[in-house]
């Protein structure tokens, strides 16, 4: 009998990107890396925001270098086969993007399942029954007909996962599997890769904290593009201090300050909209008369499932929408007169996908860009406190656009911080944030409470919403629950409180 | 959110159901026969038997009323400035140097009508037929598969790439971007908005060369397809008989040649 070969084997394998303006050196990503997977088990890499981790699975589904810039050294074989002689063919190797919209580009889901197998030469008659299964298998049967971009995040995640088990490969590599996805988005996730675990496939994950996805398999570290030795979800946890230093969760000490800080309360109101309805034009209402009065320096979490509005009233506050019916005012002045730019000054509004607003040539360039505009005294001083707290200063001279995801998110955080405006509107702050961007950011939470900032935090993450002064509820479009924490959060659905 | 350019409306009617090779053979001839009316009258007639097809084959007058609102403002154009560009024929007006002529009245209703005859005539084919099928019917019909991908990615992605513009406007009006100057400012002002827009297309277009790859593209040279195109009985039948309808109606047009 023939031993089995490894699912992944890796050893001494390195890989580095070149400089991307050719004046600074290349930027080794991935260090005599050794790695190695058994065929039907599952290994979680976790890593911080820039760890590798994404070009990890880049380099073992054998896109990079041969599809991207770079350099790889050592010796790369899954299932016995060498990824750097040979490209991997997909039944060998499937990779689940961060993003998975790019990774979903046909018209229907199910042209999208059916396009791998077209691709691999699979038989026209034989495509049918395998493009049903695999819709079947994954929850998607009645969606099938559906347009991957009309699917919820949670949907598309799973399409993208029957696109890529179709073709069954040996090897499934999960780039950041719950990115982005809500708590109801998360668990559909969640289910279908326990199928997957239990059908005996070959697993590995990549995640930016100790979460969800972490705690079930096997753990590898990977730090500055160096991967420790697996060990098991239950021996890490115990080791606190570990987890900490490699930036994947955020020290209790920092959700304690956060706790512990007292806001700033005033009695005068910063945000009041008095029977405020929306409706998108030509499309469905929205917000059906909310009446809300957000007192200066509260710190307030806006709560509720995907669609219920939460992020249209929030684009209010800034004129981003303005009101069918009823009024938004801001800081005692009403904002039907007063454009988004002119809003600036009092409100700062954190957006979600950061990698769709950065615009500037550098990192420092792009935190100035807002103080120039509202012409705020003390620029520099203000981009240099923004770019320490969060950890900045080693990029501030590169574009933001070659990022990470985590980075990204925290460069999008620092132009608020160095705004420092009276009112934050965050829209899932945490998204994508690893623990030291957690800490960063709560870091940052406690001052701007302590300082009497208004903080209004949408947000699916219950550990956040525990701590602020209140709590609202938004279900379809109406204020459904209103009041502390304690009051508000024992009583929510799972969909909410997940 | 991203979405696509993407006009088909679905539906179960004989056109819906037409192998587009065939519907793409129908526009040509109906594109023929387009520039081969002279009259207005006779185009009049030609759009209007167009419109009853297409209502026949189950579009809907939502849909073509829709159409219609994406022409009138051309169409009204025509009208209103053929005229004075193209005087002929018995002069019925003359307002310093512009002259209103029956001769340039006719030529700008034909011309509107053309135009108007054209646009339902791609309407018929877009209305109907959803674009994988489209793009598969030109890939059958000779164009390389990967023109034909290119072709479907970008009415895919294109969409995603305006999107850009408006989110990039909101975030620097988030952080007080306020339209104010000359036209020059203001244009400057536009330019972080076309890097971020650039920088977002290449972002991208390299993530979908990833995607691509990691999903077998180019992984053989005998790449399959689903739903193969056939051409049934019904297709062969309407081939024909648009074939035999259009000849018919040629010959009328020789007979007599003032339509």
């Amino acid at each position: 009998m023939t031993a089995v070969a490894p699912a992944i084997l890796a050893r001494n394998l390195s890989f580095s990107y070149p400089s991307y303006d050719g004046a600074t050196v290349s930027q080794t990503v991935l260090q005599h890396l050794d790695l190695q997977v058994e065929a039907g088990t599952a290994l979680t890499v976790a890593g911080s925001s820039g760890s590798g981790k994404s070009t990890l699975c880049h380099v073992l589904a054998g896109l990079a270098p041969r599809h991207t810039d770079g350099q790889l050294q050592g010796l790369l074989h899954l299932a016995g086969h060498d990824i750097l002689a040979t490209a991997p063919s997909p039944r060998l190797v499937g990779l689940l993007f961060q993003d998975a919209a790019v990774q979903l580009f046909n018209t229907t889901a199910e042209d999208e399942v059916a396009w791998g197998l077209e691709a691999l030469g699979v038989p026209s008659e034989a495509i049918g029954a395998q493009v049903m299964l695999a819709l079947r298998r994954f929850g998607l049967l009645d969606l099938r007909h559906r347009a991957p971009w009309q699917l919820s995040g949670g949907q598309q995640k799973r399409l993208a996962l029957a696109a890529l088990w179709a073709m069954r490969p040996q090897v499934l590599l999960l780039d950041e599997p719950l990115q982005g996805l809500d708590p109801v988005g998360q668990a559909e996730v969640l289910g279908a890769l326990e199928l997957l675990r239990q059908e005996g496939s070959t697993l590995l994950f990549t995640t930016p904290d100790f979460g969800g996805v972490a705690r079930s398999h096997n753990v590898a570290l990977l730090e500055g593009g160096l991967l420790a030795a697996p060990a098991s979800a239950a021996d890490l946890a115990a080791h606190s201090e570990r987890l900490e230093a490699a930036g994947i969760i955020c020290p209790t000490e920092a959700w304690n300050e956060l706790r512990d800080t007292r806001s700033v309360l005033a009695s005068a109101p910063a945000l009041e909209a008095r029977n405020l309805r929306f409706r998108y034009p030509n499309g469905p209402a929205v917000l059906h008369g909310i009446n809300l009065t957000i007192p200066r320096g509260e710190y307030v979490a806006l709560i509720g499932t995907n669609g219920a509005g939460k992020t249209t009233l929030a684009r209010h506050f800034n004129g981003l929408l303005r009101p069918t019916m009823g009024t938004i005012q801001v800081m005692g002045q009403d904002t039907a007169l007063r454009s988004t730019g002119q809003l600036a000054r009092e409100v700062g509004f954190l957006f979600q996908r950061p990698e769709q607003q950065l615009f500037a040539a550098t990192v420092r360039e792009e935190l100035t860009y807002g103080l120039r505009r509202l012409r705020l005294p003390d620029a520099d001083a203000r981009v240099e406190s923004a770019l320490m707290l969060f950890g900045l200063h080693d990029v501030a001279a590169s574009p933001p656009a070659i990022l990470g995801y985590g980075r990204q998110r925290a460069v999008t955080l620092a132009t608020l911080a160095a705004l420092a405006p009276s009112i934050l509107i965050l829209d899932e702050p945490t998204a994508g944030l690893d623990g030291r961007g957690r800490r960063q950011l709560l870091a940052w939470l406690s001052e701007r409470r302590a300082a009497g900032t208004t903080l209004v935090c949408i947000t699916h993450e219950m550990a956040l919403a525990r701590l602020a002064d209140r709590v609202i509820v938004l279900h379809e479009g109406r204020i459904t629950a209103d009041g502390a924490p304690s009051e508000i959060l024992p009583h929510l659905p799972w969909e909410v409180a997940a | 959110m991203s979405f696509a350019l993407d006009l088909y409306v679905p539906g179960r009617s004989w056109l819906h159901r037409c192998d587009p090779r065939v519907k793409l053979w129908m526009m040509l001839l109906g594109l023929i026969l387009a520039f081969r009316w002279t009259h207005p009258l006779s185009q009049a007639l030609f759009v209007a038997v167009l419109l009853l097809t297409l209502r026949f084959a189950g579009v809907r007058w939502r849909t073509l009323g829709w159409l219609w609102q994406q022409m009138r403002l051309l169409v009204f154009f025509m009208l209103l400035l053929q005229p004075l560009f193209s005087p002929s024929g018995r002069v019925l007006a003359q307002i310093g140097p512009l002259t209103l002529s029956l001769g340039g009245i006719s030529s700008a209703v034909l011309l509107a009508l053309r135009v108007l005859a054209m646009a339902f005539l791609t309407g018929g084919l877009l209305f109907t037929t959803d674009q994988r099928a489209l793009v598969r019917a030109f890939v059958r019909l000779g164009l390389p598969y990967t023109w034909g991908l290119t072709l479907s990615l970008t009415l895919r992605f294109l969409p995603a790439i305006g999107n850009l513009a408006t989110t990039v406007r909101e975030a620097q009006a988030s952080r007080g971007w306020v339209t104010e100057g000359n036209l020059l400012h203001r244009a400057r002002e536009y330019h972080p908005v076309l890097i971020a827009i650039i920088i977002g297309a290449l972002r991208l277009s390299d993530q979908l060369t990833l995607a691509l790859a990691a999903r077998g593209l180019g992984y053989t040279e005998q790449r399959t397809t689903w739903r193969e195109l056939r051409m049934r009985r019904t297709d062969w039948w309407v081939l024909v008989l648009s074939t035999l309808g259009f000849a018919a109606v040629w010959g009328v047009s020789l007979i007599f040649p003032a339509l």
